[in-house]
């Protein structure tokens, strides 16, 4: 540690203007600043993960990702550990009364009050101890018995989704499984009244927004999450101490009014979790693998994987896979009658409704209530005033004393957390064109539609950064085939009840055939609209079938007017043979129409097998016409998760 | 296709947000919840509100606003609160005579064991009552605490509304 100035007295000095009696604090704080040297306080691990303090990415040394003045108390603070410490002793010396509006040192920072207190021993004679009432009720509000992490899992039509959110819970004391609702939610989120879609996406890629930490009631995350986007919610009670919980509380108070510059794919609401965890579990090492890149599932993933850190998992249904669920249960007349009831188009004098028997009454108007609303939350209100029918239906319900009495939800049997890593590495030989080649295939992340589903989305794509080079036999030789930074597929089937629009986007370079026969690497954009249905269609339908209308806009020099337009139909299914077994024939047509006039298309059988979570095997099979020559591919390859 | 390029485009990215939602700038917030919702674009785009709170309510060490203390519901405005942010499931919970809100607002309202099947019973014989057409979260409160009076179990619990 290099010596430096003691910016200490600075602070005193300037606090002996604000309170005379600071004056006397001078001795007491050399020797409280004495001892930290001593016991090297400054350089200990609790102090740096107070402070958000991570290693300079070039330079040796040290820097806050804390962005705000304020968390600072000396001028260099952000780099300096020591002066920070030092400068922090200081403070907790001033006599500033709590207001509404401000408070002492001791409370605004009390998380590292209260570390030091227990380093050092604090001589309330010497350095009287604040009562810190505002935080003190606050955590009486709280009463706080434990932190939960709370994960909201992918919507069914949304494979964005999949890359999720965190928040935590603080559980008090005084609430069960039953009055979770009414704990308070921990969220850290990027603070802006942005509207600008594509502003925010800007901003929020280079920390243009300050990411700040703030609470709510429980309830209304779970209204926000089950009810209004219909995503499943996963809760992850955390094994922590009540000196922990403690901890996690002090920290976030003192985090309060700190912002943070905000990145998704970094600095993240994820990443914040898992700093605020390792202030109270200075042992673990969670953020370590998430400098660069913290993709929320991943995050509870490393959660989970730490022995003994969770103490049990509760899966909480949204409205849409109860209503799913529930309709699963239903006779085909129950069914039609949830469909006219909750459109208006029926009433319970119904002479079909009459005759059902009181459960069967119970279960068919609470599905058609919960189905009405599920129909509000997305948009699509069947009658002029939903709530009316709503509640309508509910008065009718209550008249009935019966339960319904159908089992609930049955929990996944594969958790988000569970499903195969979201890394991928795959290798291949095959025969294209006459030419034997060898291919190495690698993704980052996430999940695609062949891969297996325990733990994800069915239908669901989105995958960054997927690229394959390969090496052929003869004049080709070893050549990049594709690298696609983007790309998503949502094929969400369609019923009498859920009618979701399927879509598809890919960004990329592929290799494209041109009419002299070179293929180089063409920049292209394309997806499109689609729908598609399960056969038959229930839940546990092992065949679901798709068409699309996918549209290409290609740009390379080496293309005949630098850029080629096209729009054409395709045709799929994906197939389950078995829980390890799919396969996907697909038929794609593309006719350009601008910058060229060529008519290109394909058909293939893609094939997977589940060796097990992280192992699995492929096989390609396809044939392609572009620019009037024509060509097949066979790929065999082993691709493994991680 | 415009439109779901820029959805998709924007909806990479964790924590985007559709900042309008969200915006709970007053001490009701359960009908801001149906807001700005229609159509599959703001659907993609809605799933990732996550990332804005692009309001100071719920802002930690703030002190006093409105409704909040420092970022928590203060005790006299608890049960409103959790009424007015789950209007709906209550609704529903109480026509059917169980459920997860019921529970809860049986807690807010601290009902004793012996007398939740009584408390239940009693939501679902009046929730027309309690959730009258058109009814403001104000109507509601005022007509819980009417119902709970009018019963002569659960009249003990009506002051703690």
């Amino acid at each position: 540690m290099p010596f430096r100035p003691r910016p200490w007295r600075a602070i005193v000095c300037l606090l002996c203007l604000l309170a005379p009696c600071v004056a006397e604090a001078a001795p007491y704080l050399d020797d409280l600043i004495g001892r930290s040297r001593e016991l090297r306080l400054s350089e200990r691990r609790e102090w740096h993960r107070l402070m958000h303090y991570t290693d300079n990415w070039v330079t040796p040394g040290v820097h806050s990702l804390a962005d705000a003045r304020r968390f600072f108390l000396a001028a260099d603070g952000k780099t300096n550990p020591q002066s920070e410490l030092e400068a922090t002793l200081a403070a907790f010396f001033s006599d500033i009364q709590e207001t509404d509006k401000e408070q002492n040192p001791q409370c605004a920072f009390i998380s590292r009050y209260s570390w030091l207190d227990r380093q050092l021993g604090f001589d309330p004679a010497r350095l009287p101890r604040q009562p810190c009432k505002r935080f003190h009720e606050w955590r009486d509000t709280l009463n706080p018995q434990g932190v939960t992490l709370i994960f909201p899992a992918a919507s069914l039509n949304n494979p964005s989704s999949m890359y999720g959110h965190t928040l935590l819970r603080i559980d008090a004391k005084d609430q069960d499984e039953k009055t979770r609702l009414l704990a308070y939610a921990v969220n850290y989120a990027a603070n802006t009244d942005e509207t600008n879609g594509i502003a925010f996406a800007i901003n929020g890629l280079f920390g243009g927004y300050p990411g700040m930490f703030s609470m709510m009631p429980y309830y209304l995350k779970v209204r926000e999450y089950n009810d209004m986007e219909n995503r499943d919610v996963w809760e992850y009670e955390l094994n922590l101490t009540p000196g922990a919980v403690d901890v996690v509380l002090m920290h976030v108070w003192e985090l309060g009014p700190i912002y943070f510059d905000y990145y998704f794919f970094d600095e993240n609401c994820s990443y914040y979790l898992l700093e605020l965890l390792e202030v109270a579990r200075p042992d673990l090492d969670l953020t370590r693998d998430f400098r660069w890149w913290a993709i929320p599932s991943d995050t509870v993933r490393e959660v989970v994987k730490q022995k003994g850190l969770v103490r049990k998992t509760v899966y909480r249904p949204s409205n849409a896979t109860v209503i799913h669920h529930r309709l699963e249960l239903m006779s085909p007349e129950e069914q039609a009658l949830v469909s006219s009831l909750s459109r208006g188009r029926a009433s319970a004098s119904d002479p079909g409704f009459a005759g059902l028997s009181p459960p069967a009454q119970a279960r068919v108007l609470e599905v058609s209530h919960d189905y009405l609303n599920y129909l509000r939350a997305t948009g699509r209100s069947p009658v002029g005033d939903p709530a009316e029918l709503a509640r309508t239906l509910l008065l009718e319900r209550s008249r009935i004393g019966a339960s319904a009495g159908d089992p609930p939800v049955p929990v996944p049997e594969v958790r988000p957390d569970q499903g195969h890593g979201t890394s991928r590495i795959g290798f291949g030989g095959g025969r294209r064109d006459g030419a034997n080649f060898v291919e190495l295939r690698a993704r980052p992340t996430y999940h695609d539609l062949m891969d297996p589903d325990a733990g994800y989305v069915r239908g669901a794509q989105i995958e960054f950064f997927d690229f394959a080079v390969r090496d052929y036999s003869g004049s080709v030789g070893a050549r990049v085939e594709e690298v696609t930074p983007l790309s998503i597929v949502s094929i969400s089937p369609r019923n009498e009840f859920f009618q979701p629009l399927s879509w598809q986007i890919d960004i990329g370079w592929a290799r494209r055939r041109l009419a002299s026969g070179a293929e180089p690497l063409v920049f292209g954009v394309h997806g499109g609209p689609g729908l598609a249905w399960t056969v038959p269609d229930t839940l546990r339908s092992k065949t679901m079938v798709y068409v699309f209308l996918e549209s290409t806009l290609q740009a390379n020099t080496l293309l005949e007017n630098n850029y080629a337009l096209g729009i054409g139909p395709s045709v799929g299914a994906l197939i389950d043979f078995t829980d390890r077994w799919r396969a996907e024939p697909y038929a794609r047509e593309q006719s350009f129409f601008a910058g060229d006039t060529d008519t290109a298309w394909s058909v293939g059988l893609r094939q997977r097998y589940t060796l097990d979570r992280d192992w699995a095997l492929r096989l390609d099979l396809s044939r392609e016409r572009q620019e009037k020559q024509s060509w097949n591919t066979v790929l065999l390859s082993l691709h493994h998760y991680f | 296709m415009r439109k779901i390029v820029i959805a998709a485009v924007l909806s990479v990215v964790p924590a985007i947000g559709f900042a309008q939602q969200n915006n709970i700038g007053t001490c009701g917030w359960g009908a801001k919840l149906f807001d700005g919702q229609s159509g599959v674009v703001p659907q993609v785009l809605a799933v990732t509100t996550n990332g804005t709170s692009g309001n100071q309510t719920f802002a930690i060490t703030t002190g006093t606003s409105g409704c909040t203390q420092d970022g928590v519901v203060r005790s006299t405005w608890k049960t409103a609160m959790f009424i007015d942010g789950n209007k709906d499931r209550l609704a529903r919970d109480m026509s059917i005579g169980n459920g997860e809100t019921l529970d809860s607002l049986a807690h807010l309202v601290g009902v004793r064991e012996e007398d939740r099947a009584t408390f239940s019973r009693v939501m679902q014989a009046n929730v027309s009552l309690i959730f009258p057409s058109g009814s403001t979260t104000d109507d509601s409160v005022v007509a819980l605490k009417q119902v709970l009076r009018s019963d002569r179990e659960l009249a003990q619990y009506a002051a703690s509304i």
